[in-house]
């Protein structure tokens, strides 16, 4: 293998708009790193619509229903309706959320099987992984949580940090809600530093992070006391609130160190929180650290020193001067030259939900079937997910999924030989096999529709150069394009698939002309999406 | 000493031994194969990695600082009378029964205050430092990497081979282990069941030199990768057994471990495995309740390591494999002294690490921490033994590996600890010739024994302190030519670090040792 060092580097580094050709490659590249999974139709729209039409769809955000009751354990809510704002019952409260979750983990899933083209759930993923809480036991706070990180996806991030701070589900997850004056918990007060706002640097001297101390840890959770939660489970309050008390709060003055320019924080009592922020985000480091984490989340994991000190600091300083609006950073990020730069293409071995989602959505497959039935589909995709590695629910830590700061692997960490085994095998399970049945449904790939949105489908080698420019970054080479071939065609020649795609076309409903061509594709799938070529963005 | 290559000569021995072994179930004949094999060469380390940060205070309780331990955690702290007392000044919390009676059974080593000069308490951070043993934060090799790295330093081109067949090493679950990262790949390969069969499609893929292409490339050696290591950890849980009652289905580790035991037994070559317990993270609710301390999160993940650990251990001596296995726990840091308000502790620094198995040189090294009766914001416990001298020494110990090499490994200047050498006694006495000096035990109590070589000469033998002045006087008289043990009493020495100094004309000597209270 080659030593990283030794890998090709960038030709374009700048940040300036991209103004090279703009064909299928970069578009589906654009909509492969924004999406879960584009379809043929959706990149050929883009090629038609030209980068700055397809970034300005992308960066708008759609209207979004609510999670609906659909288990029989959900006694408040009827069936059908959404429970977000609903009270729970007085007594078996964790059943009823039992119910809860259950729907929201399906609906997060519909969430990402959608044909809209907008960044969206790709940016609340990202926001999830950012701030890295586990679900607490209040199913409506986990909503309004992710809720929060949805709307404000492309929104102010400083606000972001100050809503995180004393959002319900958060104040649970890093015990805010035990962080009190008589004895203050510094879990909250470290990660907000380390993790969501300037970084951790290099330790220079002894609890020295060079953008903080451990004593402004001590300090930060002395800032953050007061707060707690009240109406988890609640058979009155219809969602999970943030409350102060000011006896809780260290009203005493704090002193932060020289990272912070020495700044006091005095008593502020519920605003004192928003004060620190303030403070925090005036830090000099603050801008480039959620920089990295866009850079690594939707460009490439490899912060070189020339990438820090050009595309890095290019980013930082368009959020800094857009009073940390994320919007500009990211329709600055996705128009430049450094994007589309040809080293840039499939750098990202895709996560669990991109690559189970770049199989549902990419082949047209949805479940669209009765209510109780299309969630149950979907909380199965979740638990797909989850035993890939990605439990949307619960990252794996407060630092998120490792793949996004683990060195020197990176991506690579979701598809050790346990992870691209179970891969193989869902890939099968989604194809060849019998897919998801619920209630005498089935979810797998629509490998009818798939063949059907390409540009020829009667042409055999037409379809396979089709379904590479799908799936494939950089394409696959002949020999590959022609076992894929072999595979449609059953070894027979090219016209033997015209003739048979042509009967089914002629003789719509009849299964007995569809079975063949769908089997056909298939086995075609079945096949790629065991390709190494298959498994990056 | 002679630098044994373990894993290469590990692989040699395959052309006697696992013919036999695939031919054959185990139980009939392990104990004859087993007899002799007690080198280096066939010696399996398991790390347990307690994942959060261990609470050390809660777990090993120095009882000679119970009562500034009352004033420090009051909710947390377990009444002294329900702790499984170890020594005088040393108690386990109530559920470790099972690593108590390892402890009882000389099977269980415990090193005190176990950490790394400035602390960093970043999770994230400080298991980076753990994992690679390197303060350095550019670097991303793990410790067990570089090791592997040194032997096989194309890795992982053209393996597995057919001097090579089985992996290097095995991370227990879903990820690789950041100890095994070597500077081109993972040398771990990750077993979720033992049983599982792979036949991956596999495919060959051309790295065209960009990030891309070396995504294709690693893939592509990865599918291969798992599709013959995956037959070789297949053959061998076919081969292998397990034999003890004491493993508890419910225990995520204990299966863990119990496989890693079937894998070792069916004849894998495999030298080191992973295990992962999670939820040391206890900034709340670490006990229940403060009517109750013993009960909580903190006690079932303890319960749950110690039960495991001690079911392994059990079923190794069943199975007649205690000989060539040792393990080791480790974890990113200990917890702040202090409680916080929550039922939990915050971040801190050193922890004691366990070792286990039936070659531990000794059973607690190190002092006890020593507790203040005031509450110091954000105080932990200092570290003593750094974590990288441990690795450094079980590579010496464990490994055989070459202290040169083993020094080559790490950024800080080594200090050797016999940590796991009680094994290696005839290996020992082979080396004297060389060597001239060993000091056993070490670290010490309040007695220890110098074995010297002489010629026809006269010696003088003192113990300095780290200041370098005159503790004891041990002796000044003539020896004959030979072999000689002199008795050191040490006495009420405070515990610490001393050398011992000998003088004589055939050459001179210093060796460092430890002192510790209790032994």
């Amino acid at each position: 293998m080659i030593q990283e060092e030794d890998i090709e580097a960038p030709v374009s580094l700048s940040l300036t708009p991209y103004s090279g050709t703009w064909t299928k490659v970069q578009a589906a590249h654009l909509l492969r790193r924004t999406l879960f999974g584009p379809t043929f139709a959706q990149i050929q729209q883009a090629v038609a619509d030209g980068m700055n039409a397809t970034v300005a769809q992308l960066l708008t955000l759609p209207a979004v229903n609510e999670p609906l009751a659909v288990d029989p354990a959900e006694t408040i809510a009827a069936f059908g309706t959404s429970w977000v704002n609903s009270v729970y019952p007085s007594s078996n409260q964790p059943l009823v959320n039992n119910a809860r979750e259950y729907s929201l983990g399906g609906w997060m899933m519909e969430r990402l099987n959608q044909p809209t083209v907008s960044i969206q759930e790709k940016m609340c993923l990202f926001w999830t992984n950012h701030f890295g809480a586990t679900a607490s036991f209040d199913a409506r706070g986990v909503y309004n949580m992710h809720q929060l990180y949805r709307a404000n996806c492309l929104g102010n991030f400083k606000q972001l940090v100050k809503d995180i701070t004393v959002d319900p589900n958060m104040l649970f997850f890093l015990n805010g809600v035990s962080n009190n004056q008589f004895a203050p918990n510094e879990n909250y007060a470290r990660e907000v530093l380390e993790l969501f706002t300037v970084g951790k640097g290099l330790q220079v001297g002894p609890g020295d992070y060079s953008n903080y101390t451990e004593a402004d840890v001590a300090a930060g959770a002395k800032i953050f006391t007061g707060w707690t939660v009240d109406g988890m489970l609640s058979d009155t309050l219809t969602s999970p609130q943030a409350v102060y008390y000011p006896i809780l709060h260290d009203a005493t003055v704090k002193t932060l160190s020289s990272y912070f320019g020495n700044a006091t924080v005095n008593n502020a009592d519920n605003l004192e929180y928003s004060n620190y922020i303030d403070i925090i985000f005036q830090q000099p480091n603050m801008a480039k650290f959620i920089c990295r984490k866009l850079y690594r989340w939707f460009v490439n994991y490899d912060l070189t020193p020339a990438v820090e000190s050009t595309v890095i600091a290019d980013m930082a300083t368009t959020l800094e001067a857009n009073n940390f609006n994320i919007l500009p950073v990211m329709d600055e990020l996705l128009k430049s030259d450094h994007f589309y730069d040809v080293t840039m293409l499939g750098t990202i071995i895709k996560n669990p939900l991109e690559h189970l989602f770049s199989i549902l959505n990419s082949t047209h497959s949805a479940p669209s079937f009765d209510l109780a039935t299309n969630y149950e589909m979907y909380v199965n995709v979740y638990a797909f997910a989850q035993t890939l590695g990605m439990d949307y629910f619960r990252p794996p830590s407060v630092g998120g999924w490792t793949s996004y700061y683990q060195a020197p692997s990176y991506s690579r960490l979701w598809a050790n030989s346990s992870y691209i085994k179970l891969r193989f095998d869902l890939g099968t399970y989604l194809t060849v096999f019998t897919g998801i049945q619920v209630n005498g449904e089935t979810l797998k790939v629509d490998a009818l529709a798939l063949v059907d949105g390409l540009s020829i489908p009667n042409n055999a080698p037409q379809v396979i150069d089709d379904i590479v420019d799908v799936f494939c970054p950089k394409g696959l080479s002949t020999v590959q394009k022609l076992t894929l071939k072999a595979l449609l065609t059953n070894g027979l020649p090219d016209f033997e698939w015209t003739t048979q795609y042509d009967d089914y076309v002629a003789n719509p409903g009849n299964v007995t002309f569809s079975d063949p061509v769908r089997q056909r594709v298939e086995f075609v799938l079945y096949r790629l999406f065991q390709m190494p070529e298959f498994q990056t963005i | 000493m002679k630098r044994r290559n373990f894993i290469q000569s590990a692989a040699l021995s395959s052309v006697g031994v696992p013919l036999l072994l695939k031919d054959f179930k185990f139980g009939a004949i392990t104990k004859e194969l087993f007899k002799v094999s007690r080198t280096a060469e066939d010696r399996v380390l398991i790390l347990i990695r307690l994942n959060g940060g261990n609470d050390g205070l809660n777990t090993l309780i120095p009882l000679d600082q119970y009562d500034n331990l009352v004033i420090q955690r009051p909710d947390i702290l377990i009444p002294q009378n329900q702790l499984i007392t170890l020594n005088a000044t040393n108690a386990l919390h109530p559920v470790m029964t099972g690593m108590a009676n390892m402890f009882s059974d000389g099977k269980l080593s415990i090193l005190q205050n176990v950490g790394y000069p400035e602390q960093n308490r970043s999770h994230f951070r400080s298991m980076d430092i753990w994992s690679t043993g390197l303060m350095d934060p550019a670097g991303t090799t793990g410790w067990l990497g570089r090791h592997l790295d040194h032997d096989y330093p194309n890795f992982p081109d053209d393996y597995p081979n057919a001097s090579y067949p089985d992996p290097f090493a095995i991370s227990m679950g879903y990820e690789v282990s950041s100890t095994c990262q070597g500077l081109m790949a993972n040398f771990s390969t990750t077993v979720v069941d033992p049983f599982d069969a792979f036949n991956l499609q596999e495919s060959s893929q051309l790295n065209d030199g960009t990030y891309y292409g070396s995504h294709m490339e690693y893939l592509a050696t990865m599918i291969a990768q798992a599709n013959d290591y995956g037959a070789a950890v297949n053959a061998a849980a076919n081969n292998g057994n397990t034999l003890s009652t004491m493993y508890d289905d419910n225990n995520p580790l204990a299966v863990q471990l119990r496989y890693v035991a079937q894998m070792i037994s069916g004849g894998l070559q495999t030298k080191i495995y992973i295990v992962n317990i999670n939820g040391f993270d206890t900034h709340d609710s670490q006990v229940e309740d403060p009517g109750t301390p013993a009960v909580g999160n903190h006690a079932n993940l303890l319960k749950s390591v110690s039960d495991a650990v001690a079911a392994f251990q059990d079923d190794l001596n069943l199975l007649s494999l205690e000989q060539r296995v040792a393990g080791m726990t480790f974890s990113e840091f200990g917890r702040q002294v202090a409680a916080n308000a929550s039922l939990g502790t915050d971040h801190g620094d050193a922890a004691p690490l366990f070792l286990f198995g039936t070659c531990i040189s000794s059973q607690i090294i190190g002092p006890n921490p020593v507790i203040s009766d005031q509450i110091v914001d954000q105080a932990g416990i200092p570290m003593q033994i750094d974590f990288r001298d441990v690795y450094a020494s079980v590579l010496k110990d464990w490994f055989q590996a070459d202290p040169t090499d083993i020094q080559g490994m790490f950024e800080h200047t080594v200090n050797f600890i016999p940590v796991l050498d009680s094994c290696n006694l005839g290996i020992n006495e082979n080396k004297l010739a060389g060597e001239d000096v060993v000091i056993f035990p070490n670290p010490c109590g309040e007695q220890t024994t110098i074995r010297m070589n002489s010629k026809n000469e006269q010696v003088i033998i003192q113990v300095r302190d780290m200041f370098n002045r005159l503790v004891v006087d041990v002796c000044s008289k003539s020896f004959n030519e030979g072999s000689h043990d002199i008795p050191v009493t040490l006495g009420d020495l405070p515990s610490g670090e001393y050398l011992v100094v000998v003088v004589k004309p055939s050459g001179n000597f210093t060796k460092r040792i430890v002192k510790v209270k209790h032994i």
